[in-house]
């Protein structure tokens, strides 16, 4: 689950690297508060989401969202050839062009977590998570509309 | 393409390089984020606040009538006593917005909320600073002779107060410059997010 957190909010080996270090330190610290109100993996996301998202990482690094442009499509790849694993990959830099609360909803989505477990570990309502997720998903459509 | 057709080869993948998973390794690195760097900061304004005084207290320690005379230097010593208590202060701020397991609205919200709290309050305390010793110039020369304040005074009184009237403008500016460098950018993200989670 930490390596998925990495994945979507840092872009380069030494970038996950360094937010995966961040995080486990934050869950190092954060442990002996935890008091078994919720889940452990909704305590779990929370400490990494919170990591990711508020950019307590190196000022460099800080998460920062893009204006949404459509993803370039390969020269010279038709589209019945792209494969699974291009696609997936043509969805993670559409999913790096959303915001880092987006960024959140989408990963916990792809997770399986049910919009209960979302609204827990995000604070948002159940609501509006649909909503947010409806748009997120008609945006992600339009980002990779070529494909 | 839809993101739920993804959602197999999403809990599949795993084609970045792996990352160092030694916990007790990665436990003994120290925080490097920009709340440990402020942490850092405050620590050091502690105890440069606490050094400077003592150094001159340890320079004029022959003299100890001297010494509890000295207006200014007990005014000094009382301004980095107030730096201390403002740095203090803020330290536990930032202590509080490194818990990191509140819901991500929540966290936020405190993010902002605190470092607004912190802006405002060093706005106040460095205002409050420049017209205590605005004033202690302006007073301490009737109890006390310093050469550089009686120079000072034998200025028209006009001049003085529009200098110090420059001062308080050159020093809002600043603050408000400074401020935007060093958390501008990290709060106007952190509204933003705050704003989208509405």
């Amino acid at each position: 689950m930490l390596y998925k957190v990495c994945r979507v909010y840092a872009y380069s080996d030494a970038d996950r690297q360094d937010l995966f270090q961040e995080i486990v330190i934050q869950l190092w610290k954060a442990y002996p508060k935890f008091k078994g109100d919720s889940k452990i993996s909704t305590w779990l996301y929370r400490v990494a989401l919170n990591t990711a998202i508020s950019g307590l990482r190196k000022k460099k690094n800080l998460v920062t969202s893009f204006e949404p442009t459509s993803i370039p499509e390969p020269a010279g790849v038709c589209h019945q050839e792209h494969s699974e694993e291009e696609r997936f990959q043509q969805m993670y830099q559409a999913i790096e062009q959303l915001n880092a609360v987006e960024k959140a909803i989408v990963m916990l989505y792809m997770e399986d977590r049910t919009y209960l477990e979302m609204e827990e570990i995000l604070g948002l309502s159940q609501g509006n998570l649909r909503v947010k997720m409806n748009r997120i998903k008609e945006k992600l459509r339009q980002l990779t509309k070529n494909y | 393409m839809e993101l739920d057709d993804l959602k197999q080869t999403w809990n599949q993948n795993q084609s970045t390089k792996p990352l160092n998973t030694d916990i007790m390794e990665l436990i003994q690195h120290k925080s490097y984020g920009p709340l440990a760097a402020l942490k850092k900061a405050f620590r050091k304004q502690i105890v440069l606040m606490a050094i400077i005084p003592a150094y001159f207290i340890m320079l004029n320690v022959d003299d100890l009538h001297a010494l509890s005379n000295n207006v200014i230097l007990w005014s000094y010593i009382a301004f980095c006593l107030g730096v201390i208590i403002f740095s203090y202060y803020n330290y536990r701020l930032v202590n509080k917005m490194e818990g990191m397991d509140n819901m991500v609205k929540v966290n936020l919200e405190q993010q902002v909320n605190l470092l607004e709290r912190s802006m405002k309050w060093k706005k106040t305390g460095l205002m409050a600073a420049l017209l205590f010793f605005i004033l202690l110039i302006e007073i301490v020369p009737y109890f006390q002779h310093y050469r550089m304040l009686d120079k000072w005074h034998s200025v028209p009184a006009a001049i003085r107060y529009v200098v110090y009237a420059a001062l308080f403008v050159l020093q809002y500016f600043a603050n408000t410059w400074v401020n935007e460098r060093r958390y501008g950018r990290h709060l106007k993200y952190l509204k933003e997010l705050v704003k989208e989670m509405q």
